[in-house]
Formats: structure tokens, sequence, C-alpha cells
């Protein structure tokens, strides 16, 4: 039997007083797309830097691809491309230097590193960004250049935190044809978003997260439930879709 | 109705808009005044210094006077880039928007420019000028006033200039200049001992070599027309005035070019891939993610501004330190400039985690990430410094052939492999991010006092046993001293890289959380000026200010140089005894002055906090 690409069970993490995550279980099955939602401070980031290793978990447990993420660290890391949301990268590298530095740190061979890095600018359009300093790239382009480097040594677990924010149009369109590819070879994604559409369009399964526990799970069908998953999101997370009531000042006669 | 000015209104309207960038500069002026009382204060000890410069001129040697007037305009240009002149500073770019030509644009800045503190009193320090010339007559003193006034035009358009050019570019040419500069303050004030001397030459009267340079210093140039031939003070003036129409003009290009081109100047981002010769082929027996950090940190130290700041000053703080007391033709410290620059660039290198933000990540999500972070930073260290360090003492070696280089030479491995791996150690264990990793600027600067001491400490203790032989060891044992300063150099290098593996291995999280932890608590606000009540608030903050400042006195002068370099001036305690007693009081000295700076240490670390409990 196949294992999940990505099992976590139990997982707690608390910063101070505040429970950020307070026991998650996920389970995501090989090849397929499967997307986390949830609103702002739900816990998403949190329980995505958990299962990478970017934070330390208080308790529970990760498994990737049958292995534990914890204990196995190497395995698991070389199995997995990551690209978080927020962190910094190193910023006086250009976006070329920064595959070569990406390929170099997982021991790729150098003509392997150099064919793919210049196939993974081409494709997703980074010419420009190759060149520049990522302290002067724009944020879409990190975006690109991030993802980039999350592919670079072929993973089997792909997992993103909010991987559309800030791209063009163009370029997402490009970026969701690659992560299909990725999938149908037999890879699993993992994304956080916030768009709903972009769940539905791509998603197998969705994982709606909520003051950091899973409120729902399944098919995207299946937590739908017959209607749009927006509107299964707000009611999922237990707020109306406020901005009708007030501002009385804005519509009045002036 | 015509919209078109006439002749007159169009005049009206240029000297209109000459004005705006004026009356804006004075409305920012009168506001930081009455906020901080920072601009104040230094009015006043600038007040003081031109009084100095004056009251010098009354009876002064001209060559001086003309290299400190020069020093005075040189600072000028210089100062605002390293202390934040720029704030407050009305830019060609706020004028993009207005309907204005690039002439007008430009004399209305430098009018608004001439308005501050700064400006008025090197106006006032310059005045030295004529002072001096009185004794030549009344158009001697109307001719040198005319330069004084030209000077101070240059130092006006100078700091302009350099203020946009420089200032706002953060580029590697005003860290350079940064790192340079504080190099210089700071070497100077270590070598107060050699320098003092040589001042008192220079102030009675400027020796042979001095005067021959200065007819080349533009700052010499007012005096030198009335007291020279008439031909050459026609001559002198002339070349004076163009050179200041010359700066003006470039300074008038450069608004025309920010205003045009509706963005500031800067230089080009866009770098090109490097050549295959960046993948270290050098390195090959290096493995290929440590390789891989290495090549990031190297591009990382020519690149990031601040990084190459501490590069500048630690080479120009370790050759001045060393190279300083050949002015009281002292040449024992030569050899050392190698191992104090690389002693400085250890202590500069102590915060560097924190210039890179949450960058850790990458290695984190690596298969033995941390492994290769922490040795390719160490090693890209090593491969910086060993060729600064290694120059530095050959040329202080060739330039004193007298003085056995020997105990320099050995200590240098020793300080290098302390000095690779330990701040990598410290700077993860004491996080401290830069607000904006990516555009970070001087005032960013992350190392903090403590990583400082405990990076220095870490090559003195590296260095402490070379140091021990060449002080208490017999004169048989100096063949062994550069086997013991490579061996030590090679067990501190992997004492510094097995306590950061531990750490990063262990905490990587909590050193990336630090990392990402940008919003600092307040920091302590120290009072300008004396105030009781601060101080009877802040007893222990007082205390650890004073304790750290005096500390340092029992260490180096008076325990270091009489026990290391056999320095034995006045009022060096174990300069009047000899023998055991000398070695014993210096000894006691360097353990008091520890004593002092970690308690000082201490009670920083514990001081309260601003909006604490």
């Amino acid at each position: 039997m196949i294992p999940p690409a990505l099992e976590i069970r139990g997982l707690v993490k608390t910063f101070a007083a505040h429970r950020a995550v307070d026991g998650i279980d996920l389970t995501v099955h090989p090849g397929t797309f499967h997307g986390i939602v949830g609103p702002n401070g739900a816990g998403k980031s949190t329980t995505i830097g958990m299962a990478v290793g970017l934070v330390t978990p208080d308790s529970g447990q990760i498994r990737i691809l049958g292995h534990d993420a914890l204990r196995e660290r190497g395995l698991t890391r070389a199995l997995t491309g990551v690209l978080p949301d927020g962190l910094d990268f190193p910023e006086r590298l250009t976006g070329a230097e920064l595959l070569r530095y990406s390929a170099g740190l997982r021991g790729l061979p150098r003509a392997t590193a150099t064919d793919r890095a210049a196939e993974l600018i081409d494709v997703l359009g980074l010419a420009k960004g190759a060149g520049t300093p990522l302290a002067d790239c724009s944020t879409g382009t990190r975006k690109k250049l991030g993802l980039a480097q999350a592919l670079l040594h072929a993973p089997r677990l792909l997992v993103l935190d909010e991987p559309f924010e800030a791209v063009d149009p163009v370029s997402a369109a490009t970026i969701r044809q690659v992560l299909r590819r990725f999938v149908v070879g037999g890879g699993t994604c993992v994304l956080s978003t916030h768009s709903m559409l972009l769940v539905e369009q791509m998603c197998d399964e969705v994982t709606v997260i909520h003051q950091g526990r899973v409120v729902a799970a399944g098919s995207v069908a299946e937590v739908a439930a017959g209607g749009s998953l927006e509107d299964r999101f707000v009611e999922l997370v237990g707020a109306e879709a406020s901005g009708s009531a007030g501002l009385d000042w804005l519509t009045g006669a002036r | 109705m015509s919209t078109q000015l006439t002749a007159p209104g169009q005049l009206g309207g240029t000297l209109g808009a000459i004005m705006v960038p004026a009356r804006m500069r004075a409305t920012m002026l009168r506001r930081s005044l009455r906020e901080h009382p920072g601009p104040t204060v230094a009015g006043l000890v600038g007040l003081l210094a031109a009084a100095w410069l004056i009251r010098y001129a009354l009876r002064g040697d001209q060559h001086t006077l003309g290299l400190l007037a020069g020093a005075w305009v040189l600072g000028w240009i210089v100062l605002p880039l390293l202390l934040g002149g720029g704030r407050g500073r009305v830019r060609p770019a706020h004028l993009r928007l207005e309907p204005i030509g690039g002439v007008p644009a430009a004399i209305g800045l430098l009018a608004a420019s001439a308005i501050g503190i700064g400006p008025a009193v090197s106006l006032v320090a310059l005045a030295a000028l004529p002072v001096h010339a009185a004794r030549y007559g009344t158009v001697a003193v109307l001719v040198t006033a005319f330069g004084a006034v030209l000077l101070w035009l240059l130092g006006l358009i100078g700091s302009a200039i350099a203020l946009e050019v420089v200032g706002h570019a953060g580029g590697p040419a005003g860290a350079l200049l940064t790192g340079v500069f504080t190099g210089t303050a700071m070497g100077v004030a270590g070598s107060l001992w050699a320098v003092f001397p040589w001042v008192s030459v220079l102030l009675v009267a400027a020796p042979g070599e001095v005067v021959r340079a200065m007819a080349y210093v533009p700052s010499a140039w007012p005096i030198a027309a009335v007291t020279g031939p008439s031909g050459q003070g026609v001559r002198l003036m002339a070349t004076l005035v163009g050179i200041v129409a010359l700066c003006a003009a470039a300074y008038i290009m450069l608004v025309r070019r920010v205003i045009a081109a509706g963005a500031p100047f800067r230089p080009r981002r866009t770098t090109a891939a490097s050549p295959a010769a960046a993948e270290r082929e050098w390195l090959g027996w290096v493995p290929a993610a440590t390789r891989a950090v290495v090549g990031r940190e190297l591009r990382a130290w020519v690149r990031h501004p601040l990084r190459l700041q501490y590069l500048a000053f630690a080479v120009v703080y370790g050759a001045l330190l060393a190279g300083l007391p050949l002015l009281s033709d002292v040449d024992l410290l030569l050899p050392w400039a190698g191992p104090l620059a690389v002693l400085g660039a250890a202590a500069m290198s102590a915060g560097l985690v924190g210039l890179d933000g949450t960058a850790l990540w990458l290695p984190l999500t690596t298969p033995d990430g941390e492994r290769a972070e922490v040795r390719g930073r160490a090693l890209a260290w090593l491969v910086l410094v060993t060729p600064i360090g290694v120059l530095l003492t050959v040329a202080g070696i060739l330039l004193a052939p007298d003085i056995d280089p020997l105990a320099a030479l050995s200590t240098l491995p020793a300080l290098l492999g302390a000095g690779a791996s330990v701040p990598v150690w410290v700077s993860l264990l004491r996080v401290r991010p830069v607000a904006d990793p990516r555009h970070p600027t001087a005032a960013d600067n992350p190392t903090d006092i403590v990583s400082v001491l405990v990076a220095t400490a870490a090559g003195l203790l590296a260095a402490a046993p070379v140091l021990a032989l060449v002080i208490w060891g017999p004169p048989e044992a100096a063949p062994l001293l550069p086997v013991v300063g490579l061996l030590s150099g090679v067990a501190t290098w992997w004492g510094g890289v097995w306590l950061a593996d531990e750490r990063f291995a262990r905490r990587g999280t909590a050193v990336l959380a630090a990392a990402g932890q940008r919003s600092r608590p307040p920091e302590t606000v120290l009072p300008l000026t004396w105030d009781m009540q601060w101080y009877r608030e802040n007893k222990s903050t007082a205390w650890a200010l004073g304790l750290l400042t005096v500390g340092w006195i029992p260490v180096i002068p008076q325990g270091l140089m009489p026990l290391v370099f056999g320095i034995d001036s006045g009022w060096i305690v174990a300069g009047h005894l000899s023998g055991s007693a000398h070695t014993a009081v210096g000894l006691a000295m360097v353990g008091l002055g520890v004593a002092m700076l970690l308690t000082g240490l201490v009670l920083w670390d514990r001081r309260p906090q601003p909006g604490g409990p």
C-alpha cells in the first residue's frame, strides 16, 4: 500500500498564550492536489511550516511519504520542495544564482542543475529576474523564483504557501500548467491559498482550517456540499459575509 | 486670458521656485530643532571647534591652518553620509513634479542646503582664514575671505553631490566610505598616545613634507595666494573658482538628470550571471553543499553594503592601529597590522546571520543543510580574510625589518581559525535581525556589543598560547610558536564549528524564529545632556555604560601594552615596576578590566527596558 504523501496527526503549536495549531489531523494522498484554506491567522502557515521543518511542533506526528519528518529529516527534506510565504531569500544573489545555490545545497550535478535552471527560467518567464538581485525583484518574481527553486530537485512532495500571491495572470496560468504536469507525473502538491476559485479549479481535496483546528476535509465537492466553495467556507468559519451594515456616511447624499 | 507670463513675471516665478526648497528646508529645520536636542548640541560642539580654529589662526602655522580648513571641508562632505545627514534634507527627487528647470532647481536646492547648523558653523570656522591673513593687510583679508567663501561653497556643493550620489544609492561606495571613515576614527582614537605628539609638532610648525603636499591642497590656496608672488595668487584663486564652478556644473547635471528622468540616480542593479569561474573550482575538495554556501557568502561579502562596511572598517582599523604609532617613531606594532585586522574582521562578523533575515529557511529545508551553512560561512570568511591578514602582516614586516615578526606571524593562524568559526556560532546564538534585509542601511547595524566582545575574546583566547609563550616562554621555544599558533587556530576552528553545528542543528527553528522577530523592543534612550533624574532612575544602565567605557583602560594601556609590547610610558602603573612585580601588576590590571567589562555587560543586559514592567 502506498503511504500518504503527507500525514499529520495531533499536531499542536502554541506561541506564548496563543494556541496557533490545536490538534490538527491531515492526510494528503499521493498524486493529488491538496488545498489548505482558512481565514487569516487560522494556522495554515504554521501547519505548513511544521510539516516542512521550519517550525518545531509542541506535539504531534508528521510523516512524509511514510517517513517520520522529525526523525528522518535528511530523507524527508530530500523528498520535499518548499515555497514558504513571507520569508527572505539570500537577497544579494540574482535569480539564476539562487537556483545554482539551491542546486548546490541539494548536491545536484552541475550540468543537471544548469539545464534545469535554464528550463525553469525559460518556462516561468524569469529571464529578467535571473539577472537581478533578489532584493530588487518584485514580489511576483520572487514567488516564481521561489517556486523554481522548490521544483529544481524534482521533489515528490511540493508544499507551497500562497504560491499565486502577487503573480500576474499569465504567469499564474503557466504555474498552474507546470503544477498540473507535476501531479500528473506522480508528484503531490499541497498549497495554502485564500482563493477558493483556485482550489475549485485545481485541487482534488481540500482541508479547511479555522482557529487552529480542521473544520472540514475531503474532496472539493464533498466540502462544498453542493454549493460554491466560497459560500461553504464562509459558513464553516462561522462568519457572515459582512459589509452590508454601517458606513452610511459613505453612501449617503453629499 | 493668456497663461503666458511676462518677463518680470517669469523672473518672479523662477525666483519663487528657487525659494520654495529653502522655505521647505527652513520649516524642516525648525521642526527638527524643536523635537530633538541633538543638532543643537552638535552645533555647540562645532562652534567650540570653530572658535578654537579661529584662535589657532591668530598665531598658528599657515600650512597647518590650511590642512585643518581642508579637513573641516572634507568632514562636512563625508560626515553627513555617516551620520544620516540626508534626513530632513530637500532632495532633487522632491522637485520632480514641480514645473522647474535644472538650474533654478539646483540653485534652490543649494540655497536650502545652506540653511542649517552645519553650514553656519562651517562659515564661522572658515573665517579663520581671513583672521590669519589680517597680518598681511586689508587686501589679504578680502582675498582670503573670498577664498573662504569658495571653500564653503565647495563643501556645500560637495556635500549635496555626495549625499545624492552615494548617500541615497546605498551602494558599495557609500558602504566602503563609511567603513573607511569609522575605521579611521577608531584607529586614531586607539592610537591617541602616538598621534598626540605628532599633532603637537604639526600645530607648532608643519613639517617639510606637509608643506610640500599642501601646495596641491585647495584649502591652503587662499592663504598661499596672499603670501606668495602676486601672479601665483591670481592663478591659485582662479583655479579655486574653476573647481567650484566644475562642482556646481556637476550638481546641476545631477539635478537635471533626476528631475528629467523621473527617478533618482541609482547605480545599475541588474547583475549578469556569474561565469563558471565563480563556481569555485578550487574548492573541489569541499562537499557540494558547503561549496554552494561559500559561493553565496562570497557574493554577499562583495555585494552587501554592511558587510563591505565591516570589512573596510576592519582593514583600516587594523592598519592604522599598527601604523599610526610610526608618527611617534614606534614601529613595534607594524607586523601586527594583519592580526589586528583579522581580529577586527572577526568582531565585525559576529552579527552576520541577522543581516540575512529569514533566509536560513533554505538550509533548514535541505538535507544536512545546517552543517553546510555553518562550514560554508566559516570557510568563506577564511577565504576572504586570510589574504588580507597575510598581506597586511607581510607589508608590516617589510616596513619594519628590524622587528621580530615571529609572534605576529604565529598569532595570525590562531586568530584566523577563531575568527572564521566562532562568529558564526555567536551570530546564530544572538540573532539581531535588521529591519529590512532587502535594503539595509548603516543605521540597521545588527551587531551588538556582547556578540562583538565574545568574538573578540575567542580570538584573544586562540592567540593566548602564542602570546603566553612569547611573554613567559624560554627563548628556545621560539621555533615552536608557528606550530602552536596553527594548532590553536585549528582547535578553535573546530570548537567554533562544533558549537555552531550544535546550535543550528538542535535549535534551527528557534534561530529562524529569532531572525524573523523584527519588531524589537524599544532601545534604551540615553540622555544627551546631564539628566540627574534619568541617572537616578537608570542606575544599572549608567553603571553599565561607565564600566564598559572605563574597563578598557586597565585591559589595554595598563595591562596588555606593558605586558605584550613593553610600552611603559609615565601613566602606566606597571611601567614604574620591574621583574615579576611588573608582570603581576600588568596581569592584575587585565583581570580588573575584564571584571569591570563583564560586570558592565551583565548590568547592560539587565537594564530596565522602556515600556517594560
